[in-house]
């Protein structure tokens, strides 16, 4: 237990001091929010149907800086193989690695959010605990496939060229889920459909989260 | 195959025969494709708590660039759970002669000096097992002369170390035995009498 936290303490240090990811992470998810929204003229009515894709289609390109470089740090001088010789389990690695995305995605989220609101003319503080809900699961979903796969494509000696194309097919259903949850929010239907979403996206970061704990052990195997 | 405790073996061969891979199978970061590692009579692929007993030095420095050089002891301290790592890492710093230097990140600091706190950092839970690979590569005849007092007092205190080299005095100050790697053939070297012709025994081979 204490090893998880030592890598994550490590981890947000390193990223405090370099600030090689995150500035970048804000910085490309407020281009791709502006460019989305200042270049597509629609009606209120329209821009709440497609608020949500928009969104989580922005927060996943520019997450997928983070997961990319989640395992950067480690493949820097050799600190990956330090990091095997350590006595601490995979899994435990992959949640401190987890951990940090997830924590990465909710600093992008706080922005992206309210950007998109503010920029498409909809009431945020109307939706603000959907919109915290959804992205309280979305996040942990996101995160977990971004760094299984970072971690293999680190254990494979390669570095984060395709990743965004291996992750993509496995995130839709959590990004179609979470598309679907806040266009039901933005248009005020919290009915039984929109529990179901989120139930759903509950239920993907469970097995996405036990999935790359189990699996991490194998896909960092050399 | 097989290194006693107190036994310190020198691993030979020309570039590219197989002496880093060798030392990373040794060290359970890379699976053989045939074969196992033991540690003290257990699978060395097993539990990871069993990586306690292993200390490594590589070719890389295997020092995050983002933490200072006392922050890679500290954070290898915490992670191999030593009582006291603070001061653990203060110790090293100054056994290897950089104590004044513990707050600058290791982008700021010569190669030997990076080397130096590498092998400190291997040696930080003061393992039972030992593998090197060049180990002298990079450091200063004080560096050497430390490294060299220093695998001479583990070796004492029943360590068994592995390390390789190019370096026959080396060989001579510090191997109990050699191994050599030919062709994907293991060889221990022995050598019978002064001026004699190594002679070889073949102990394993890839294929």
């Amino acid at each position: 237990m204490a090893a998880f936290w030592w890598i994550v303490h490590k981890d947000l240090v390193s990223e405090f001091r370099s600030r090689r990811v995150w500035p970048a992470m804000l910085l490309l998810g407020i281009v791709v929010a502006l460019v989305f929204s200042l270049q597509v003229e629609l009606l209120a009515e329209q821009k709440q149907q497609i608020v949500g894709g928009l969104l989580w289609l922005s927060v996943f390109f520019a997450g997928a800086m983070v997961f990319d470089r989640s395992f950067a740090a480690e493949r820097d001088e050799g600190c990956w193989d330090g990091l095997k010789l350590l006595p601490v389990s995979p899994g435990a690695v992959f949640l401190a690695k987890w951990t940090v995305n997830v924590l990465a995605l909710a600093a992008l989220e706080s922005l992206l959010i309210p950007l998109f609101f503010v920029l498409s003319d909809l009431p945020l503080a109307a939706h603000a605990w959907q919109l915290a809900l959804i992205a309280a699961l979305a996040s942990p979903g996101l995160a977990a496939v971004g760094t299984l796969v970072s971690g293999l494509a680190t254990g494979g000696g390669k570095g984060g060229n395709g990743l965004v194309l291996v992750v993509l097919p496995l995130v839709i259903p959590v990004l179609l889920a979470a598309a679907e949850c806040t266009r039901l929010a933005v248009a005020q239907q919290i009915d039984e459909a929109w529990w179901r979403w989120l139930q759903l996206l509950g239920v993907f970061a469970i097995v996405f989260i036990t999935a790359g704990t189990l699996l991490f052990e194998y896909a960092i195997e050399d | 195959m097989e290194i006693a405790a107190g036994e310190t073996v020198a691993l030979r061969g020309g570039n590219g025969a197989g002496k880093t891979t060798l030392l990373r199978c040794l060290a359970a970061i890379t699976h053989p494709t045939r074969g196992e590692v033991w540690w003290f009579g257990q699978p060395a692929y097993g539990d990871p708590a069993l990586r306690r007993h292993v200390g490594m030095v590589a070719h890389e420095s295997r020092l995050y660039p983002h933490l200072t050089l006392r922050e890679n002891l500290l954070f290898a301290g915490r992670m191999y759970g030593i009582d006291h790592p603070a001061q653990r890492a203060d110790q090293l710093l100054a056994d290897v002669g950089l104590a004044e230097h513990a707050e600058r990140l290791p982008t700021h600091v010569s190669r030997g000096m990076a080397q130096r706190v590498a092998v400190a950092r291997a040696l930080v839970h003061e393992p039972p097992i030992l593998l090197l690979d060049e180990p002298f590569a990079g450091l200063d005849a004080e560096g050497q002369a430390w490294l060299t007092h220093t695998l001479v007092t583990m070796r004492e205190a029943g360590c068994a170390i592995c390390f390789t080299t190019h370096d026959e005095a080396q060989v001579d100050q510090l191997a109990d035995r050699t191994w050599e790697l030919r062709c994907g053939r293991l060889y221990e070297l022995a050598t019978v009498l002064p001026y004699d012709r190594p002679r070889r025994r073949e102990l394993a081979h890839a294929a």
